[in-house]
């Protein structure tokens, strides 16, 4: 199995560096001097939108090497599937990873949407399945079904558009939804399934996973924690006979030199906001938020006291929006972190870096090229199969 | 304004695109360079296209649980024109209004606010059980009703609470720049009463039929509306069949019929079909979507001989008397002729 490697776009614009903690792409800070806002030009409109930067970006990650783009979704960002659907036929190989929850659309809709959307790009749609932070946030969305609950809903989502996408007739009855004589009509029901990036990190998402991932995903952890998280997963869906991939999503901040890369974390730490520093606050029921809090003892003063392990450091959300942990070093370092990655069963990765256009060419050409990955996994299935057709 | 709406097909065009029979190949020593190049959506966006650039104001892409995926669609025509408004069929079963609105609020700013929702409320059963919809009856207008009531709130509060029979939010709404486009202009079908009572609350354009009581129905729909102080236009679908003299459609009409087609709708000469249109106009219809196979040609034809009629004699009493609702109006529309071009322009 090849590795397959992503970028991540954002839905939402972008800062200019992670040096300062202010939206410059898009139109999410409108008047901040030298904001680049897509559609506004000399205070008048332009004809262009966000949409113009996430193509760029989109271009960009495809000519620099990534198979292609995770598109986040989040109550204050644009929505993958309108982004997906508008930039379908502006690239040419680049698939596009479409997070969603599955609570917030029906799934014989989801299915429709998606093979529609296959058939425009020619199979290039991948699914991330989130099932949700819980908190406010949920609430917000307009939905009220709780932890465990939610997992089982994907779960029987999930089941739901499998069981129309080959077109049907499919009848179920399950708590969350019912369908009687469904499926896809003729032309939809011959797309390729997407592949499934599952997220979550409590029992009854790794459950749920193990009946539907085809890539379980987690935000980059300390390697050990990842490794044993992987197990876990692992040994669940090994009882269930299927075998998940696994991709993690990392943050990558790389330059020529370590001593330059940890520069940028120092410039970014002027600006965090001290109370910050305490430790981070839990807003929902997200498991994974709650582990990636542990791995560091918090308070902190100081940026390298975040450093849980070399060049994996645990501060990306106190200088951008996201998730805590990332690979900060030199070009040669993150490659090598990665490789190690890939040395305890990681099958691909959602990497991104800010600013997302000019990172994907810095990652892309400097980076990535550098990987050894397979060399160095020694006894897994992969290094077992390589050589064959 | 009157504005002109072309239907795009949800299930391909004859042999274009992959619904029907396969197109006739060609003979083995011609060379075809074609094979795996094209996908059924370039057919789909050659029919967008000519929309666009023979001037059409819009155009629908229907609700159809048995074609082509409508956001989908509309998302890719939006992205791919630069004037023209796309309509997307939505029915309030396939998401929550939440979601709905949140998927419209990017294609609004993709889109510089070209977007309009036409909401299906009743589909045939078995269809709408296939779909995953057991809602039956009147509740299914309640929960249209609740669908718009919430999508609209979300749009325009930042807090914003609804706790229906069918859906609910908590302080939900969008903040800005999600928010900074206007709300899809919505378009709603049906002669019921409480299709209307329903129009009279949500609608910008209510869509009827060709042999629908139209004087009694748009004067019911007034009152309804003025009841909530708001006005909402109507809109007629028509299907029509037009050449340039009424011999000529009568012989293509009957060429289709013998085919086993569907009735052609409105048959006639170029300056027949104008003059209906005209008279529809008068009797205060100012949307027009129209349905002609096959699209792209005839497309290109209502664009070069029947639009150019409408835009030149201009039907009775309706060029530049009166705004749709929900649009704004905009200066470099001043001095052209009927064509309204108020929505359309990216901004």
């Amino acid at each position: 199995m090849p590795i397959d490697i992503y970028w991540r776009i954002g839905t939402h614009g972008d800062q200019r560096s992670l040096r300062r903690r202010v939206a410059s792409r898009g139109d999410w800070a409108p008047g901040e001097p030298g904001a680049i806002t897509p559609g506004v030009r000399g205070g008048r409109g332009d004809g262009y939108s966000h949409l113009d930067h996430m193509a760029d970006v989109a271009r960009a990650s495809e000519l620099s090497g990534f198979v292609g783009g995770l598109l986040p979704s989040f109550p204050f960002t644009d929505d993958p599937w309108a982004a997906a659907a508008s930039l379908a036929r502006e690239t040419t190989t680049y698939r596009f990873m479409i997070a969603y929850q599955p609570g917030f659309l029906h799934p014989v809709q989801a299915a429709r949407m998606s093979a529609s959307l296959q058939r425009v790009t020619g199979g290039r749609v991948v699914y991330n399945v989130i099932s949700g932070g819980g908190g406010p946030p949920q609430l917000w969305w307009g939905d009220k079904v709780d932890h465990d609950d939610r997992y089982a809903r994907t779960s029987e989502f999930l089941d739901v558009l499998k069981g129309v996408w080959d077109g049907g007739p499919f009848d179920y009855e399950g708590r969350f939804y019912r369908v009687e004589g469904a499926g896809l009509p003729g032309p939809l029901a011959r797309q390729p399934f997407p592949e499934i990036y599952f997220s979550g990190s409590s029992p009854a998402a790794i459950r749920a996973a193990g009946r539907h991932a085809d890539y379980y995903l987690s935000w980059l952890e300390p390697f050990e924690a990842l490794a044993a998280k992987f197990a876990q997963v692992r040994e669940h869906t090994e009882a269930l006979g299927r075998a998940p991939r696994f991709a993690v999503r990392v943050d990558v901040l790389a330059r020529e030199t370590e001593e330059e890369a940890w520069d940028e974390i120092r410039r970014g730490w002027r600006h965090v906001d001290p109370a910050r520093l305490r430790g981070p606050e839990a807003t929902g029921d997200s498991v994974g938020w709650l582990r990636s809090s542990s791995f560091v003892g918090w308070p902190v003063t100081h940026y390298r006291e975040l450093e849980a392990a070399p060049n994996v450091w645990g501060g990306f959300h106190l200088l951008r929006g996201g998730p805590a942990f990332g690979l900060v070093g030199s070009h040669a370092q993150v490659a090598a972190r990665l490789d190690e990655l890939i040395g305890i069963g990681v099958d691909a990765f959602i990497l991104a870096g800010v600013p997302h256009l000019e990172e994907a060419y810095r990652v892309g050409e400097r980076v990535l090229p550098l990987l050894r990955g397979h060399d160095l996994r020694d006894h897994s299935p992969i290094s077992a199969t390589r050589g064959t057709p | 304004m009157t504005e002109f709406i072309v239907t795009l097909p949800s299930r391909g065009d004859g042999a274009r695109g992959d619904w029907g029979p396969p197109p006739a190949s060609l003979p083995p020593f011609v060379t075809d360079l074609r094979y795996g190049v094209y996908g059924p959506f370039d057919h789909l966006a050659e029919a967008g296209r000519a929309a666009e650039i023979v001037g059409f104001d819009g155009a629908l892409a229907p609700f159809d649980p048995g074609g082509e995926e409508s956001v989908v669609v509309t998302s890719g025509l939006l992205r791919a024109s630069r004037w023209l408004r796309g309509v997307a069929g939505l029915h309030p079963g396939v998401a929550t209004p939440v979601y709905a609105a949140k998927v419209s609020a990017s294609l609004q700013r993709f889109s510089g606010g070209r977007l309009d929702w036409r909401l299906s409320v009743d589909l045939d059963p078995a269809v709408a059980r296939a779909q995953g919809d057991f809602v039956e009856g009147l509740d299914r207008y309640a929960r249209a009703d609740e669908f718009l009531t919430i999508a609209k709130g979300v749009w325009h509060e930042e807090s914003y609470t609804y706790e229906g029979r069918f859906f609910h939010v908590l302080a939900g709404g969008f903040q800005e720049p999600l928010s900074s486009r206007p709300f899809p202009r919505v378009h709603l079908t049906g002669t019921s009463t409480e299709a209307l009572d329903l129009s009279a609350r949500h609608a910008d354009v209510h869509v009827f039929d060709l042999g629908d009581d139209l004087d009694a129905l748009t004067a019911d729909l007034r009152g309804r509306a003025a009841v909530h102080r708001r006005a909402v236009a109507a809109g007629l679908t028509l299907p029509v069949l037009a050449r340039e003299d009424g011999e000529e459609a009568a012989a293509e009409a009957a060429r289709r019929a013998a085919a086993g087609a569907p009735p052609s709708g409105l048959v006639g000469s170029y300056e027949d079909v104008a003059e209906v249109i005209g008279d529809f106009a008068a009797r205060g219809v100012t949307t027009f979507v129209l349905q002609a196979v096959p699209h792209i040609e005839e497309t290109y034809r209502l664009g070069e001989n029947l639009l150019p009629l409408l835009a030149r004699t201009g039907p009775a009493g309706a060029p530049g008397t009166a705004e749709t609702p929900g649009t704004a109006g905009a200066p470099d529309t001043a001095g052209t002729p009927d064509r309204s071009r108020e929505h359309a322009h990216a901004d």
